[in-house]
């Protein structure tokens, strides 16, 4: 049980809910209601189907599947629709909030402990709303020496960065925010801002440890470039295209981590390099540097920061699903809309109900999106295991890992590669 | 529409390599020149050319101003520069651009560019890549063994030997 709030009655609360419902109504009525229609004497309201609009009836049209459905699916093709809500932003950080969720309930599993417990009814299911809410009303601490335009500004443009990363990832057939016909490229266009904002944030704290995290992230993203870069080399050779789209519509039958699995897995560990993951997680060493490059941040430049790191973290699981599991692609378990709904509507009792615009998703869009959600959990899953088994690397090791073995093991994939396509088991009269 | 696009580049690309220039704090000079570097590549968006534009964002703006930031950072500017304000120098600069832009722009709008109109398709990076492996071959070997040499170079240059000490290395 619950020690923070010993007082808690969950009749009381629910009293108190109704409480409120009946005063908001009861003002409606007096007040609102009056001024509606006093304003209303003034605007002249339009004519639809040729009818007069009155507040009831645009009150019935809200109630009205009918009218609301076509309304909904027109938005839905929209291109606030995709930035704000599907494939982009809303999306991207739902999944990142339940990664930040399921990362420290799994944490705590793993080193025997119980972990967030106490917000919300079960297992502190409530433990992240709880967080974000502290993070809002917590004071934002600036140093006195800071440089503050810069460091008022990284964490905005570090949230920014990471949702243009986001907008990249296309998430079903054709529900993607930009389909960019060279994806990829504009890919490692946008991996290579991280860095400096970075630095540039680190720099502008004006403190000894954001500063040695920022340069020891420096180091570490620039040189994790290459080999991320070179590892993607072979699909873009098997495939050849640079559209993430039409990679993904190209595995329909085998996922490219089939034929190359030493460039999924190059590019799984330069993929922890940049996300500033254990055991590469140096620019942020707790136990050595504070918090490293983030330990001036306080309050929502913090959480900024945070969000920013986990929507990078999913849209880097995303692109390995795309380049690597298939994206999309997967057996149809979606069962498809019921038939009669669309011909002859719903029937409740004595009347029929028979709505235009139905499906609203079609078959396809949401077996895709299913698809894909498993495979970027499963990604993500991955991604965070090692935290709770490996020990943080050494400077000097992390960059000889990456300078010297994985680009050595990346040019291995891409004569795999130049070898498959040659030989005709992939690419024109190949298997695809 | 395009020309909108054009002239606000033109201020950005501008403006920043002026900022560059002309700011006193390092850092700041060189978030502008950065800004200017992004231009570039907004102009090669104009220019129907998104392969050379993103490269330009990716090479020039993701890795050649990180370099420049970085080392920024690592000097101590107190130590090597000394202020040099001189007014006439600089104004003699300004006038000196503003007269070779000036001269520049005429010979461009002059040559009769402005009269060519094309409705050709942008060029598809894959014909880049034909062209450079049939027709221009030679020159794709140079640059490969140029690069090579650099960074077998380089490798030479940074390479030491490491004194053994007590401490494991490895």
């Amino acid at each position: 049980m619950s020690v923070i709030a010993p007082d808690f009655k969950l009749s009381g609360f629910i009293k108190s809910l109704l409480d409120n419902i009946f005063w908001i109504l009861l003002l409606f009525v007096l007040i609102g209601l009056p001024a509606v229609f006093m304003i209303l004497i003034v605007i002249e309201m339009p004519i639809i189907d040729g009818e007069l609009l009155t507040p009831f009836l645009a009150l019935s049209y809200l109630v009205n599947p009918t009218r609301t459905l076509p309304v909904i699916q027109a938005f839905m093709t929209t291109d606030i629709f995709r930035v704000m809500a599907f494939p982009g932003f809303g999306f991207a950080a739902l999944l990142a909030a339940g990664t930040i969720f399921a990362e420290r309930k799994m944490m705590a599993k793993i080193q025997l402990r119980v972990g967030p417990f106490y917000c919300g009814k079960f297992e502190g299911i409530l433990q992240l709303m709880g967080d974000g809410l502290k993070l809002i009303s917590k004071e934002i601490i600036i140093p006195a020496k800071a440089d503050k335009p810069i460091f008022w500004a990284a964490p905005v443009l570090f949230v920014a960065t990471a949702a243009a990363f986001v907008a990249l990832i296309p998430v079903a057939p054709g529900w993607v925010v930009a389909d960019v016909d060279l994806g990829l490229l504009a890919v490692f266009a946008v991996i290579g801002f991280f860095p400096i904002i970075t630095i540039l944030s680190a720099w502008s704290a004006n403190s000894k440890y954001p500063f040695i995290g920022g340069i020891r992230a420096l180091f570490q993203m620039v040189s994790f470039e290459i080999p991320l870069i070179l590892s993607l080399l072979g699909v873009v050779m098997v495939t050849g295209t640079l559209n993430l789209s039409e990679i993904t519509a190209s595995q329909s039958n085998f996922p490219w981590i089939v034929f190359l699995p030493i460039g999924a897995i190059v590019f799984f560990i330069a993929m922890l390099a940049e996300l500033e993951r254990i055991p590469f997680d140096l620019p942020e060493a707790e136990s050595e540097i504070v918090a490293g490059w983030l330990t001036e941040l306080s309050g929502m430049l913090y959480g900024l920061v945070q969000l920013g790191s986990y929507l990078k973290l999913y849209a880097f699981a995303a692109l390995f699903v795309v380049l690597f599991l298939g994206g999309w692609n997967g057996p149809m378990v979606v069962p498809p809309f019921p038939e009669e709904i669309i011909t002859e509507g719903i029937e409740m009792g004595p009347i029929t109900l028979s709505i235009e615009g139905l499906p609203l998703l079609t078959q396809e869009m949401l077996n895709g999106t299913l698809w894909f959600v498993l495979k970027t959990v499963g990604v993500i899953f991955f991604i965070i295991l090692p935290r709770g088994v490996f020990p943080r690397v050494r400077v000097d090791l992390l960059l000889d890992l990456g300078w010297t073995k994985l680009i050595g093991l990346c040019f291995i994939n891409i004569f795999i590669a130049l070898g498959l396509v040659y030989a005709g088991v992939l690419g024109p009269g190949g298997l695809q | 529409m395009a020309d909108i696009a054009f002239l606000a580049l033109s201020v950005i690309t501008i403006g920043s390599a002026i900022a560059a220039l002309e700011m006193r704090s390092l850092i700041y000079g060189s978030i502008a020149l950065m800004g200017s570097l992004g231009g570039i590549a907004g102009f090669f968006l104009l220019l129907d050319a998104p392969f050379v534009a993103l490269f330009q964002l990716a090479v020039y703006v993701g890795s050649i101003a990180v370099l420049i930031l970085f080392t920024v950072m690592l000097v101590k500017r107190e130590l090597i520069f000394k202020k040099i304000e001189d007014q006439r120098r600089k104004y003699a600069g300004i006038g000196l651009m503003l007269v070779l832009m000036v001269s520049l722009g005429a010979i461009f709008i002059d040559s009769g560019i402005k009269t060519i109109t094309t409705d050709e398709p942008p060029v598809d990076f894959r014909d880049i890549g034909i062209d450079f492996v049939t027709y221009y071959w030679p020159a794709l070997i140079l640059m490969g063994l140029i690069l090579a040499g650099t960074v077998t170079g380089a490798l030479v240059l940074a390479r030491r030997v490491d004194v053994e000490v007590g401490q494991r290395t490895d």
